[in-house]
């Protein structure tokens, strides 16, 4: 076992990457609140944002416009979906819904790698100008991007759950997602609110896209195949509190990092998000089923 | 029913005999592959189609039969169908060990533990690798410059022979499958798929069945996963991302979850589909695409999948096609002269 | 799951398209007995205006023997296979050699024969990787492979190459690369690169090594040649890997960086992407400069990289280059090399100049140089096979040394390398020409078994 002060840096490393499971996770429950559909796709939209910022940005124009290309093309693609899937699979099991987002994640994961291929060796790399400059704690650089993305974890649960809660639009979202056919005829004009909730996602989807880009990887895969791991965070929480997604989202993080240094474990753990979500789910559900009742908002 | 069997039985006829003859090794070896695959693809079946269990982690659960099947192989000079019973069977009790817990879950929530549960193993057979003929429990030697390859049953030592054997052992998980669908589990599934308060109200022990269901496909994939060692001589993690879980799902989905030629067609769409287009020089995204397009569409529009829906088609077509000839043909005072145009089918 | 009723129109319609696709495809399939493997398109050539100062004192008619004459003979079959999945291709090693391939044909062909490139790419898929070495001669009837870069060709198809009597001259990655007498590449390979970026940073006077890579196929043979270098230089080592991709890139840092100490050096073998990943977040969290140096293999050798990483690397990283740089060197061959880039692999060689064009490039020249030293008109799998194992002391105009093919139990043809260090924005030299440490058992043996040959410099 290395002495203490070896772990404090990962202490502060897992702060971080708790927070990017965090704006994944939060991203996935904020969206099944207020849609009723467990977007899997989020990171892959973000992913081609992304990229599509790259591209952007490669071409000479400057960073702000890369982002805000990445924020549109997320909101259009999730709206388009929302719209086009959303009423058609609106009754179905949450169960079916989510495995339909599946279908836009592959679509999506199959567009990106025909439109930006690895073939070059090429080393992509989306770079924030807030990556320079930071503060030193316990003895490692902490770069303001890094405390943006958890800021925006902690920004996004705060104020999706106050919005939810207590807007005219936010109840009308949740009641949406809870049934569908009673909303509309309680006269909330349900396209609209609809349109919204599936816009509101979308934003979010490219704002944690170019967030994560910068702080994990542009890579197609490890931003695709991220939210597996915020996932863990997500069921942990049982798909409901936003609050509860936040903490077991950093909770991951600092876990996963605090075991790199112990050399007989540090291969293994990759898993923690995993394991963590399993014994959750498994000790929780000892005493009850646990199913998705549409009573549960 | 005989016509239909008499089909069957012709086509894998063909399938045994004909395929090895007519396609060149290229394609010989991609059907060894779908073999392998349709196994796994009816596995999945199962637990999706007959019992309603999503599982989003198959491809996790192949490797452990793969995994098993090549320490086997490595470590004994065991015959092959034993090997691949024995892969079957360890497969089987991991798959309701790690299962079990699981299955008080239900919907969404079982399809994503199975996700969780699937990346933990991905994560650990990343570093504990496969066995290449080292010793120990994990039988990795990592610094082994030319490790061994799998070997062969002694009766199929070539692409061909293997082939016709994966074949032969593709129809015994197959008919496994089907006698369990036609007898009391696949009546008990049936009821539970239909409603599971309901059946276990009428006394069906819904958490054994569902067991039994998880037991049959983990068997099976193990199997599959001893023919894939055989079929791949050489295996890597990286040989079983888990993302193709995900779109293992996709093909049995739009294959048909709820009848076994799905699962035909679903290992056609997984591994035959990607060596036709290799060959013709497309890039294998424009099928990820296709499989996301796939899933979107059967999921909005025909949950039975392609191999339900194609006969039906056909079918409907072939009605459509003798109503047409009917009008176009004389009228005689009973009605249009010829076979009978049936009334409307009911859809 | 419960069903809609769709409407009856649109089924049928879909499904039967879908229906006829299939059978069509199936026939299609089953009565496919000529070529039916991707041949690379001849693309129209670009113009040559663009072309940089340097290269365009170089006509690219001096890759044939028949400037500007196209070579209409039958043709010659070659076969690669080459791994193309996300995250990892290679494509540009193929699409590489083509490029140059093509440029004879341009330009007088093999005795008036153009080669005809047979590309099959995989996804690290074992059956498959068979399947295609199958397809390659059993449908295309190649008389040679030439080419090939995957992360576990070798591995599946090396006995089956050896019996057929193929010599593959390719990139290697899997140890079976450099284990067999019909396997011979143009790199170095995880290994042996690995070897030169360690041996750099001994010669620094570190007094800690930690070396980390991915976790691919066989990282245990991969290490054991630093682990021999450093154990040799009385330098303790760690042995580390991870996971690809890496998505916790943070803590991969610090924790080399910890591992290594002030005094010591971090040294990495991944692919560039990787490499990346795990150097910016080193930047990020300010660690470049706590340890003595970074070292990395030759993937990393790509100006991408430089442009990416900044100037806090200069001088501090340095990446063993198992090609010579193309930025510094000004002769003959790397002109020429950038001119048939230019003028025919722009469009499909996405990377660049760099290492992996200049690797297909490399293969190609030494698969060409062979085949015009064939006198006797025929090119059967025996006269050019034949052909390859001729070669000796050839000079490549990319490597450090003369290459031999040679008849030895195994090949290192490539022993010799360059080390480079990011300069604002490209690699620049910063240790020509060093012989790879014969404490690495291997290159002992290679070394013993070829004699003088394996050491012939260059220049």
């Amino acid at each position: 076992m290395p002495p203490w002060s070896d772990f404090e840096p990962f202490i502060v490393s897992g702060l971080a990457l708790g927070g990017v499971y965090a704006l994944s996770g939060v991203g996935l429950v904020v969206l099944y609140r207020a849609t009723g559909v467990l977007y899997l796709a989020f990171g892959a939209v973000g992913a081609m944002g992304a990229l599509i910022a790259w591209s952007v940005q490669q071409a000479g124009a400057p960073g702000w416009v890369g982002w805000v290309t990445c924020v549109v093309f997320a909101a259009v693609v999730t709206l388009g979906y929302g719209l086009l899937f959303g009423p058609p699979l609106a009754g179905r099991d949450p169960l079916v819904k989510a495995v339909a987002t599946l279908g836009l994640t592959l679509v999506l994961y199959g567009v990106m790698d025909l439109l930006w291929t690895t073939s070059g060796g090429e080393a992509r790399s989306i770079t924030l100008p807030t990556d320079n400059g930071g503060f030193t704690v316990a003895s490692i650089q902490v770069d303001w991007t890094q405390v943006i993305g958890l800021a925006a974890g902690v920004v996004i649960t705060v104020a999706t759950g106050a919005f939810l809660r207590y807007t005219k639009l936010g109840t009308a979202m949740r009641a949406m997602a809870n049934d569908r056919e009673i909303t509309a005829t309680l006269g909330v004009p349900v396209r609209k609110v609809e349109a919204a909730a599936w816009l509101g996602c979308g934003v979010l989807a490219g704002v944690a896209g170019i967030l994560l880009a910068d702080l994990v990887a542009l890579d197609a895969t490890t931003l695709t195949f991220l939210v597996v791991s915020s996932l863990a965070a997500v069921l942990i929480a049982r798909l409901r509190s936003i609050a509860v997604t936040f903490a077991a989202a950093i909770v991951i993080g600092v876990v996963h990092d605090l075991i790199t240094p112990i050399t007989s474990l540090t291969n293994y753990r990759d898993m923690t998000p995993f394991v963590l979500a399993a014994i959750a789910l498994l000790v929780v559900s000892r005493r009850q089923v646990i199913s998705r009742s549409r009573e549960e908002a | 029913m005989r016509i239909r069997a008499a089909v069957i039985v012709a086509l894998l006829l063909f399938v045994l005999f004909g395929i090895p003859q007519l396609f060149s090794l290229y394609y010989v070896d991609s059907m060894t592959e779908v073999a392998v695959y349709s196994i796994v693809a009816l596995g999945l079946g199962v637990l999706v189609g007959r019992v309603g269990l999503v599982s989003l982690g198959q491809v996790a659960v192949l490797a452990i039969g793969a995994w098993a099947a090549a320490r086997l192989l490595f470590a004994t000079t065991q015959p092959y169908p034993v090997v691949l019973i024995e892969a079957g069977l360890i497969t089987m009790v991991a798959g309701m060990v790690i299962g079990l817990p699981a299955l008080r879950l239900r919907g969404l929530y079982l399809a994503l533990i199975t996700l969780m549960l699937a990346g933990a193993i991905t994560v650990v057979l990343d570093t504990i690798n496969f066995p290449n003929g080292g010793r120990g429990f994990l039988g990795y030697n990592g610094s082994a410059v030319t490790p061994p390859p799998i070997r062969l049953p002694s009766i199929a030592a070539n692409d061909k022979a293997y082939f016709q054997y994966s074949v032969v052992v593709a129809i015994v998980m197959f008919l496994l499958v089907f006698v369990h669908t036609r007898t009391r589990p696949g009546r008990a599934w049936a009821a539970i798929r239909q409603s599971e308060p309901t059946a276990l109200a009428t006394g069906i022990n819904v958490t054994l069945y569902k067991l039994w269901a998880l037991a049959l496909a983990s068997f099976i994939t193990g199997v599959a996963g001893g023919l894939l060692a055989g079929a791949s001589h050489y295996l890597y993690s990286i040989d079983f991302p888990a993302q193709n879980s995900i779109i293992l799902l996709a093909v049995v989905l739009m294959g048909g979850a709820y009848s076994m030629w799905g699962a035909v067609v679903a290992a056609l769409l997984y591994q035959f589909l990607p060596a036709l287009l290799q060959n013709w020089g497309v890039s294998a995204d424009w099928l990820t695409i296709l499989f996301g397009l796939g899933v979107v569409q059967v999921l909005t529009t025909a949950p039975a999948g392609l191999a339900d829906q194609v006969p039906r088609d056909l079918a409907r077509l072939g009605r459509l096609l003798r109503r047409r000839l009917a009008r176009a043909r004389p009228m005689g005072p009973m009605g249009p002269v010829g076979p009978a145009a049936a009334g409307g089918d009911p859809q | 799951m419960r069903g809609h009723m769709p409407s009856l129109g649109a089924m049928i319609s879909a499904r039967r398209t879908v229906v006829l696709a299939a059978a069509i495809a199936m026939t299609a399939a089953a009565c496919s007995s000529s070529s039916s493997s991707t041949t690379s398109s001849t693309t129209t050539p670009t113009s040559t205006t663009t072309a940089p100062a340097s290269a365009a004192a170089v006509s690219t008619s001096q890759c044939g023997t028949n400037p500007g004459v196209v070579a209409t003979g039958t043709p010659i079959p070659l076969g690669v296979i080459v791994t193309n999945q996300p995250g990892t291709s290679f494509t540009d090693i193929s699409n590489m050699a083509n490029a140059y391939f093509t440029c004879v044909n341009d330009n007088g062909g093999i005795k008036g024969h153009p080669i005809k490139y047979y590309i099959e790419t995989e996804q690290t898929n074992p059956t498959q990787i068979a399947a295609e070495a199958k397809q390659l001669v059993d449908t295309d009837h190649v008389v040679g492979i030439v080419g090939n870069t995957s992360i576990i060709e070798c591995a599946v198809d090396s006995a089956y190459w050896a019996k057929l009597g193929y010599d593959v001259i390719g990139s290697g990655i899997a140890s079976q690369c450099w284990a067999t007498p019909n396997n011979i590449t143009v790199n170095m390979g995880p290994r042996y690169s690995s070897d030169g970026a360690v041996q750099y940073a001994l010669a620094q006077h570190v007094n800690k090594v930690v070396f980390d890579q991915s976790n691919v196929p066989g990282t245990g043979y991969i290490a054991a040649g630093p682990n021999a270098l450093a154990k040799a230089a009385g330098v303790p080592i760690t042995d580390l890997t991870e996971n690809v991709p890496i998505s916790d890139a943070d803590s991969v840092a610090i924790k080399e960086v910890d591992d290594a100490g002030p005094d010591g050096a971090v040294v990495l073998n991944f692919t560039p992407p990787e490499a990346l990943v795990i150097l910016q977040a080193a930047q990020k969290l300010g660690l470049e400069d706590r340890v003595k140096l970074w070292g990395c293999s030759t993937p990393c050798n790509t100006d991408f990289l430089a442009q990416s990483l900044g100037p806090k690397w200069n001088d501090k990283l340095f990446v063993n280059a198992e090609l010579a740089p193309p930025d510094t060197t000004n002769t003959p061959t790397m002109n020429l090399y950038k001119a048939i880039y230019e003028q025919y692999g722009k469009k499909t060689v996405t990377g660049g100049i760099g290492s992996f064009s200049q690797m297909g490039f490399t293969e190609a020249e030494i698969a060409v140089h062979a085949l015009e030293s064939i006198t006797s008109g025929t090119y059967t799998v025996a006269t050019v096979n034949a052909a390859f194992r001729a070669v000796t002391n050839y000079n490549t105009g990319m490597l450090c040394q003369l290459w031999t093919f040679g008849d030895y139990p195994f090949h290192i043809a490539n022993n010799e390398d360059y080390t480079v260090t990011p300069d604002n924005g490209k690699m620049v030299q910063a240790q020509g020409c060093t012989l790879i440490s014969s404490v690495d058992p291997q290159i002992a043996q290679y070394r013993s078994d070829a004699g003088t040959a394996a050491l012939a410099p260059a220049s």
